[in-house]
């Protein structure tokens, strides 16, 4: 608790003025000469018990209530959820979630989540604290701790301010971690405002664990999540997933996959959504029918001058809840060739690959898929490679090539690997081959079990599903490390992953297929659908980051290392967004080339289409979080504009109050006292 | 000694007490001869009873005329008047300084006793006193006479109330030194135990003394009537007590109750004149009272 005038609880000594007055005036009571003693002392004995509590009880309330008039006069702030806090902390480090998903509104006051919780948190932190804890913010974007002069500042840093990133908690909490570590913080009060979206907070990671222990083993650290965990229902979402430039002898268009999606229960009626569609500055309405929750619009045609090879351009929805989901850029230029090198000393696994790459999956577009041998894996074209299929022992830690491959999947393009033909203990991000098993009675195991809905085995666009179970497979080099499945056998198979995807920390990690293609190995070579499937996916996917237009995940870093080579194209005044925010901002950006004549790079920033999906992490999944933390969970919802402190004068009022009628009606004689007063009506003379 | 000769003795008062003779309720074995009857068998004209003769009666007792009808002997016997022996016994300790300067309990105490002594010695009876205190302890014993009840009344003014109660050992002595029956007057606040004080008058009842108790009290001790809470100071040196009258008066007035019940039985088994006097009433009427309730039950023998 603290005082709006704190100077006055000076006066606190005051509370005990009517203790003085009691005991002076037992001081001053008149002296009366009494001769009938005996009755007096029996009925003092008589009396005694009750007589003196009923007096301490009189006392102890007039003191109560001098003690909440002073109180109140005092101001005090308090509030349930900050409660009694029992004191400033040394430190309070506040970790502002600033994903895309808290830009999330109430439409009545344009009132963010993040805008709302940092005003909450700037006022409580300021009544709470005062100037007596150092502040220190660490924001989800930049994750670089900041010094804060005061609390009032949180609401015009530009470390504060809306972002289109995705969230990463756990890692927002190593950093509390390891700025509690390196600072020796002391008493530290952890304040976290996020919406507690599933995504952001990944709750099934395997950093959480550690991370649980780490703050076990400080002491004094207490977590206070003032969350927003409110969906907006009925907001719409739109992403484009694909734009194709095409051009036939009398025009030109420019073909968008889109996805439109509804968070909450679908209306009982077809809506017609009007979707607004710019390119390259020029406007124009679509309409989309919608049923249920989620329309994929495919191949919408939107017409472009036959001169207009590279451009730029977004879709918007009508405004609603969530703003962040209402638009979502895209770039387009002349397609860059579809390049994947397969590294394998096995030419009889190597030729179906590159035959399933070479073969075009888009006539539109050019493939181009090199055979290198291990020891020529240097010579690999890194920024023009989409895909790189590794059929080879695993690289060395640490080896040149080792984190070659490891910086072509932090530029966005694709890895698989195939297993060698001798395992040997190396390991990649994690993971490892171990040995190769023959399937039971050299029968073929067929695949028991795939993802279908999203990933490299996924169903087609017109949600046919892949015939991956037709898939036999002869012998697989099983795996050790963490994995994330794709595809597993069956129970014949001892339910081995066949192809899976190593997890990375904010980005995607290579896959890992466990068979060969190669008849002897697996089906897959044969059938062909499967391969060509996943190969071409995969192509797809890593194909994403090249060429001069490039469609990006906003995120720290994902314009490189010189953000301010970059301008928006988008803005009329491209300046206002500073240029350590223009990675972390959906939009559109340029930057020249640095090789002379050639066109500038584009580069479409999006929120990460995690930060669509509307599921949030309730108070279970947190106890199990924090659990054996000292955290408490403050919920909030928009329209919630209670302030996390409030002036409580009124309860110091209500407590005067009834201290004072207490009181009054303790110091009041009894009704048989009273009566008692009345003559006695003694007969003078019994006889 | 004349009415008007001392502060204590307001001859209009006893002008008019002097038309109601204080009778003894039970037989007095005074040394003269007066107008109380005596338990032994005398010389009056009043008729007592026949009884046998035996060897030594004296002769001239002998009633003729029976022994002319019966042919027995009787003596006649006739009843024998004597004087009373009154004990006043007045309470000086602290508690009988109550009252306003003037009019206190020890004041009232004072004129009553006087009075009753005066009308007494006006009609012949021995009067004595016993002083009850721890700072009066002196006593004169019974006697005849203007100088003695001169001396009486004197030694009344001089009591001073002051220090502890030392009534019931001044009853006990009394009932233990004086030696022949008579009407010990109490006058007192009784501010002792009851128990106690039965004690005390069974002693007194068993050495054939008739007992009267002057009970003089003030209402406010009844009622314990306070405004505020106060420092109550005991008058016969004992402790202080600081009490609120709004919390103590209901309990104050149960443990008076109680005392006065207490009394009542006490009253009603040794069956002594008990007189509860307030200390506002005029004494004369109190006196008046007493007197006139002696006249319908005049002393038995």
């Amino acid at each position: 608790m603290s005082f709006l005038a704190p100077l006055l609880l000076f006066g606190l000594p005051l509370a005990l003025l009517p203790v003085i007055i009691h005991l002076i005036h037992l001081r001053r009571r008149k002296q009366v000469p009494w001769a009938a003693m005996m009755f007096l002392m029996a009925a003092q004995k008589m009396n005694k018990g009750l007589s003196k509590l009923r007096q301490y009880l009189i006392l102890a309330f007039r003191v109560l209530a001098v003690l909440a008039l002073i109180l109140m006069i005092g101001r005090p702030l308090a509030g349930g959820l900050l409660g009694l806090t029992g004191g400033a902390p040394d430190s309070v480090i506040i970790l502002l979630d600033r994903s895309a998903s808290t830009e999330q509104q109430l439409l009545t006051t344009g009132t963010g989540k993040r805008l709302a919780g940092l005003r909450n948190l700037a006022a409580a932190v300021k009544d709470a604290y005062g100037t007596r804890s150092k502040l220190v913010l660490i924001d989800s974007a930049t994750r670089q701790p900041v010094p804060l002069e005061n609390a009032e500042a949180l609401t015009d840093l530009p470390r504060t301010g809306p972002t289109d990133t995705a969230s990463d908690i756990p890692a927002l909490l190593q950093g509390a971690l390891d700025y509690i570590s390196t600072n020796q913080t002391g008493r530290t009060d952890v304040w976290l405002v996020s919406d507690l979206r599933e995504s952001d907070w990944n709750a099934r990671g395997g950093r959480w664990p550690a991370l649980r222990a780490a703050f076990a083993s400080l002491q004094g650290i207490r977590f206070q999540i003032l969350a927003y965990p409110e969906t907006a229902a009925g907001d719409l979402g739109i992403a484009v997933s694909g734009v194709t430039r095409r051009e036939t002898a009398d025009k030109a268009e420019l073909l968008l996959d889109l996805r439109l999606h509804r968070a909450g229960d679908a209306p009982a009626e077809p809506q017609t959504i009007p979707l607004r569609v710019v390119v390259n500055g020029a406007g124009s309405t679509l309409n989309a029918e919608m049923k249920g929750n989620q329309v994929l619009l495919q191949a919408q045609a939107i017409p472009i001058d036959k001169s207009t090879k590279r451009g730029w351009g977004r879709v918007e929805l009508p405004a609603d809840a969530g703003p962040a989901d209402n638009v979502f850029h895209f770039v387009f230029d002349a397609p860059p060739v579809l390049k994947s090198v397969i590294v394998s000393d096995q030419p009889d696994m190597a030729g179906p690959v590159q035959a399933a790459l070479s073969a075009p999956a888009d006539p539109s577009r050019t493939y181009d898929a090199g055979v290198l041998p291990v020891a020529r894996a240097a010579e690999i074209v890194w920024e023009e490679t989409a895909l790189i299929v590794w059929q080879a022992a695993l690289p060395e830690a640490d080896s040149a090539t080792a984190r070659q491959l490891e910086a072509h999947l932090a530029a966005g393009r694709s890895l698989l690997f195939l297993p060698p033909a001798t395992p040997t203990a190396d390991t990649f991000m994690g993971v490892r081959w171990q040995s190769w098993q023959d399937a039971p009675d050299n029968q073929p195991v067929l695949v028991d079990w795939w993802r279908s809905d999203a990933g490299l085995l996924a169903g087609t666009r017109a949600g046919a599903a892949l015939p991956v179970g037709e898939t036999g497979v002869q012998r697989w080099c099983s795996l050790e490390g963490e994995i994330i499945p794709l595809a597993r056998l069956g129970e014949k198979g001892g339910n081995h992953t066949v192809l899976g995807q190593a997890s990375r920390d904010g980005g995607r990690g290579p896959w890992f297929l466990t068979t060969l293609p190669s008849a002897g190995s697996s089906s897959l070579a044969r059938d062909g659908v499967v391969l060509f499937a996943l190969l071409h996916r995969a192509l797809q996917e890593g194909a994403a980051t090249l060429g001069n237009a490039r469609q990006l995940e906003a995120a720290m870093g994902s314009l490189g290392p010189e953000p301010a080579a970059w301008t928006r194209l988008d803005l009329d005044n491209p300046e206002t967004i500073l240029p350590e925010d223009r990675p972390l901002r959906a939009g559109v950006l340029e930057r020249p080339s640095a090789v002379a004549g050639s066109p500038p790079r584009l580069t479409a920033l999006n929120r990460p289409l995690e930060e669509d999906a509307p599921a949030v992490i309730g108070r279970p999944v947190l106890d199990e979080l924090f659990a054996g933390l000292d955290w408490r969970l403050i919920e909030r919802t928009l329209d919630n504009e209670k302030s996390l402190t409030s002036e409580v004068w009124r309860t110091f009022l209500t407590l005067m109050a009834a201290a004072l009628v207490l009181e009054a009606l303790l110091s009041m004689p009894d009704r048989k006292s009273a009566a008692a007063a009345k003559p006695a009506g003694l007969k003078p003379n019994p006889a | 000694m004349k009415p008007g000769a001392s502060p204590l003795l307001d001859s209009a008062v006893i002008s008019r007490l002097l038309a109601l003779p204080l009778n003894a309720r039970q037989a007095m074995t005074g040394s003269v001869s007066g107008r109380h009857r005596s338990p032994v068998r005398g010389s009056s004209v009043e008729f007592a009873q026949y009884r046998k003769y035996v060897p030594g009666d004296d002769t001239r007792r002998l009633d003729w005329r029976t022994w002319g009808r019966t042919d027995r002997f009787y003596i006649k016997e006739f009843e024998a008047d004597t004087n009373l022996r009154m004990g006043l016994v007045v309470d000086a300790s602290g508690s009988m300084a109550y009252g306003p300067a003037g009019a206190t309990r020890l004041d009232y105490a004072r004129k009553l006793a006087g009075t009753l002594g005066y009308l007494a010695a006006r009609q012949g009876d021995a009067v004595g006193l016993w002083g009850v205190g721890r700072d009066h302890r002196g006593k004169l014993p019974a006697k005849r006479g203007a100088g003695h009840l001169r001396l009486i009344i004197e030694q009344l003014t001089a009591l001073e109330a002051k220090g502890e109660t030392t009534l019931l050992e001044s009853l006990h002595e009394a009932a233990d030194q004086i030696p022949q029956r008579a009407l010990i007057v109490v006058v007192s606040d009784f501010f002792i135990a009851p128990a106690g004080l039965k004690q005390a008058l069974q002693h007194l009842r068993f050495r054939r003394h008739e007992v009267a108790l002057f009970h003089v009290l003030d209402p406010v001790e009844l009622d314990f009537k306070f405004e505020r809470p106060a420092r109550f100071v005991d008058m016969e040196g004992g402790e202080t007590i600081l009490a609120d009258p709004a919390l103590v008066a209901r309990r104050y007035q149960e443990v008076v109750r109680k005392y006065l019940f207490e009394m009542d039985e006490v009253i009603r088994t040794t069956g002594i004149d008990y007189q509860r006097v307030m200390l506002q009433e005029p004494f004369e009427e109190v006196l008046a009272r007493f007197l006139l309730a002696r006249l319908q039950s005049k002393g038995r023998r």
